[in-house]
């Protein structure tokens, strides 16, 4: 796999290419300058950390909040949720939901997380939602 | 509140500049000011770090949400700060004891290491997680982990009863035959060894060889009657919190599907698989909380009476099976007492007769439940699978009790030898005919299915793996070893066996036959409520029996090590009598009078947990109520920054003008221009809606305040 100052481009990690997540998990844990995505050895055993059993639920939730956040402003908006609903249920037109169906799925999901009522969800709103999950922390977890 | 501070401190890096630059173009600041802004919290935490013992700070650093290389750098300016303020001070003591301390760390990091490399079943369940997802992966957890409660009482009984048995009798060997019927049947040769209660003889009296049966074999058994108590009780209320006090109750579950993604899905065809379902899920959910649920008067009613007719037939269904099993297990007495030649093998076989009808009315009737379930109509699905578990409990609890009750109260007078070999045996027969039940189950719950789902009837496709019915299987077959611990102490061993071999059966049967599951979610929940399900009607009717058995039951006279005594129990109480000769332990044998056979210290005992769980009661009321006021506190708080930071907008609009003139020699200075995303994410771009003018929210906020402030330190300096 090389040195570890070696860099690891996105479309090598084969395993994953199923994963709807696989291009943000790359970018989210990618320390390289040039923004491509690339991941050092160092980003990589970050990556893994992250995923496995011993990591704490603050650090997972930490970066499934960078992960969802897909414009990166450090909150998750309505564009950033219409993007997740749209990854989770799949892309092509006839498996996304209507318009319809996505505001009003957008809506309930604010009215449940959004605390302070200002249209956006924050990282203190997503780990509070996400301490009420408890399947959450089983099922980010990537087994090698 | 350090920990929590540097974790918000440990995202400002990450908050401040990947999503900054769009504001910083737009406000106007400086890359270099938010690098001194970085730096200075860089510093605080450095600063909290190091005030905290080593441990303490490896934990804490291990925490930070930081990639790696942020994080070495913050390890060493901590040692380095850290050695810096010892100085000189360094002894060879301080520098030994450090030392020794890294090394134990580091054991102690391998040993874990080492640990999870030899766990059983660690790679097979890691794969059936990936390609099943945790609710099946559950079951899995779920019968190693009874595994464990087997091995370790069959650990116990066998070290503390068995060994000493088998020391003692070494001589003598039972003067039946071994054919192959026993393993099955568990009469005949077995009935003589120290699988069932007869084996056992308090040799006290005859031998020299000095260990007291009596008290070795019931202090065991309730020493891991306690023990298992107490880990069921501890499991299920952390489970209990976990899954169903901090979670969210209500029906608004689009963030719980939403967070359910399986992220250790690699197979292309699952994923697929499980996208759809969660489209098809969210639509359900969505299309449930957007229709009325106003039925008119005759609907419900309607509803109602069908689903009390569907109890009604349920319950008819149990109580037929019992009263059946009832007339099997009297008939069977009556065969004792009439059989001539008791070696037969026609009429040891005759005995399978009963656990086979046991183990037939508990396949076949949960079949009819979910054909019945069927015709109900049920508005939540996740309540319609809370009643077919209770129906299918409620079954299998009222087939134990009549079993039970057809031991304590008809064997103990009717049978002429042992009587507890006899119950013994009954349960070594019930859990053999289970185990074959299961496969039988199995092979056609699951293989047969799919041939029939794939070749003839492709409507209705490749089953599921069925937890709840597998689950409730193995609690019930846990059950029995329970119960059956008091009556024949190695009937854990088959248990293990068993566990051992269904572990097996089922991960070959699942990988060819099943497909993943459809619905997603609560697994948690699902997992909470079996854990109380094994500790509520299993564990304690199980500790109840023996319990009641121990207490009031006549040992048999020809037989056991308590042969003589009127019940169990009074070994316990000849033991503190002798002892109470004895003056050392005259404290033992006032604790014994005074607290255990009184039934006033149990009294007020109760008394003062009744009162501890009134309290406890008031003080979750006064949290729920302040759960609510802090709620509206932070909506007002956030009505009050957006305020706030309005008016400094507006303030600082007025002042940017003039300020632009002057500024003029900045360093990397950006124009207030609006610039669409190009790199950051791919193919996704932002038109220049007139809402969308505004920088983001939270990253904006600190921009303004650092602004702000470095706008106040400047005309400072100026006057």
């Amino acid at each position: 796999m090389g040195t570890s100052a070696s860099q690891l481009p996105k479309d090598l990690l084969s395993e994953y290419q199923s994963n709807p997540f696989k291009e943000r998990i790359c970018l989210v844990f990618s320390t390289s300058d040039n923004k491509d995505g690339s991941l050092t050895f160092e980003d990589f055993l970050d990556l893994l950390s992250a995923f496995s059993d011993s990591a704490t639920s603050d650090i997972k939730s930490h970066y499934a909040f960078r992960i969802f956040d897909f414009d990166d402003d450090g909150t998750l908006d309505r564009k950033d949720l219409e993007r997740l609903v749209n990854c989770l249920t799949g892309d092509t037109d006839e498996t996304r939901l209507t318009s319809d169906e996505m505001k009003q799925l957008i809506n309930n999901i604010l009215e449940e997380s959004d605390i302070d009522k200002d249209g956006t969800v924050n990282l203190s709103e997503f780990q509070h939602v996400i301490s009420r999950s408890p399947d959450f922390v089983s099922s980010f977890k990537i087994v090698l | 509140m350090g920990v929590t501070s540097m974790r918000r401190r440990g995202t400002l890096k990450t908050g401040l500049l990947p999503g900054g630059n769009v504001a910083l173009e737009k406000i106007g600041l400086t890359e270099e000011d938010v690098r001194d802004e970085i730096m200075s919290e860089e510093q605080d935490l450095v600063k909290e770090l190091v005030t905290m013992s080593t441990r303490e700070c490896i934990q804490a650093i291990r925490d930070l949400p930081m990639c790696m290389e942020d994080k070495k750098n913050i390890r060493n300016q901590v040692l380095a700060s850290k050695s810096s303020k010892k100085g000189f001070l360094l002894t060879c003591s301080a520098d030994c004891s450090e030392q020794i301390s890294l090394s134990l760390r580091r054991c102690g990091v391998g040993l874990s290491s080492a640990r999870q490399a030899v766990r059983l079943w660690q790679g097979t369940m890691k794969e059936i997680g990936g390609r099943f997802g945790t609710s099946v992966l559950s079951y899995f957890s779920f019968l190693k982990w009874l595994l464990m409660f087997n091995t370790i009482s069959f650990l116990v009984n066998f070290g503390f009863i068995t060994i000493p048995q088998l020391v003692q009798t070494s001589g003598r060997s039972p003067d039946v035959r071994f054919t192959g019927l026993e393993l099955i049947t568990g009469a005949g040769y077995f009935n003589q060894t120290v699988m069932y209660y007869g084996g056992y003889i308090n040799g006290t009296k005859d031998s020299d060889f000095k260990y007291n049966m009596q008290l070795a074999y019931f202090f065991t058994i309730a020493a891991y009657l306690v023990l298992c108590g107490v880990s069921l009780i501890y499991s299920m209320a952390r489970s209990f919190r976990r899954n169903f006090v901090l979670s969210d109750l209500s029906s608004g579950s689009a963030w719980r599907l939403l967070c359910s993604w399986d992220f250790s899905m690699v197979n292309e065809r699952a994923v697929r698989q499980r996208k759809n379902n969660l489209r098809v899920q969210l639509k359900e959910s969505l299309s449930e909380m957007m229709q009325t649920n106003f039925l008119p008067v005759s609907e419900r009613m309607k509803q109602l009476g069908i689903h009390l007719c569907t109890w009604v037939v349920s319950a008819g269904l149990a109580a037929g099976s019992c009263a059946a099993i009832y007339y099997l297990c009297q008939y069977n007495l009556q065969q004792i007492k009439v059989s001539q030649n008791p070696g037969n093998l026609k009429e040891e076989a005759s005995t399978l007769l009963l656990p086979f009808v046991v183990s037939l009315f508990n396949l076949v009737i949960p079949l009819l439940y979910s054909l019945l379930s069927k015709v109900e109509n049920y508005s939540n699905p996740r309540f319609q699978i809370y009643v077919i578990i209770l129906r299918n409990v409620f079954l299998k609890m009222s087939i134990l009790s009549i079993l039970c009750f057809h031991w304590v109260n008809n064997v103990t007078t009717n049978v002429p030898m042992c009587w507890e070999s006899y119950v013994g045996q009954d349960l070594y027969r019930l859990v053999i005919v289970n185990f074959f039940f299961s496969i039988f189950g199995s092979f056609f719950g699951e293989f047969l299915r799919r041939i029939i789902g794939t070749r003839c009837m492709p409507s209705i496709g490749i089953p599921e793996f069925d937890i709840a019915t597998n689950v409730l299987d193995l609690i019930y077959a846990q059950t029995l070893t329970w119960i059956g611990i008091y009556f024949s102490p190695l009937l854990p061993l088959i248990q293990m066996i068993k566990l051992f071999l269904l572990f097996y059966l089922k991960k070959v049967s699942l990988n060819r036959n099943c497909q993943p599951p459809r619905r997603s979610g609560r697994a948690a929940q699902m997992q909470t409520i079996y854990i109380a399900l094994l500790f509520f009607p299993s564990f304690v009717g199980a500790l109840s029996l023996v319990a009641y058995t121990v207490w009031c039951l006549t040992p048999s006279d020809s037989c056991g090590p308590f042969q003589g005594l009127n019940t169990t129990f009074e070994a316990v109480s000849l033991w503190m009598e002798d002892t109470a000769i004895i003056s050392e332990f005259s404290w033992a044998v006032w604790i014994y009078s005074h607290m255990i056979k009184s039934e006033l210290f149990f009294f007020l005992l109760a008394l003062i947990f009744l009162v501890l769980i009134y309290f406890f009661w008031q003080i979750t009321q006064g949290r729920k109520m302040l759960i609510i006021l802090l709620k509206e506190q932070i909506i007002n708080e956030g009505k009050d920054k957006a305020f706030l930071l309005e008016k400094l907008r507006t303030f600082q609009n007025l002042s940017l003008v003039p300020y632009h003139a002057e500024n003029v020699h900045g360093p990397q200075y950006f124009e207030r221009t609006y610039q669409t995303e190009s790199d950051y994410s791919e193919g996704y771009q932002r038109g220049a809606c007139p809402e969308e003018d505004t920088p983001p929210f939270a990253s904006s906020a600190l921009m303004q305040a650092m602004m702000a402030r470095r706008q106040a330190e400047e005309e400072d300096e100026e006057y």
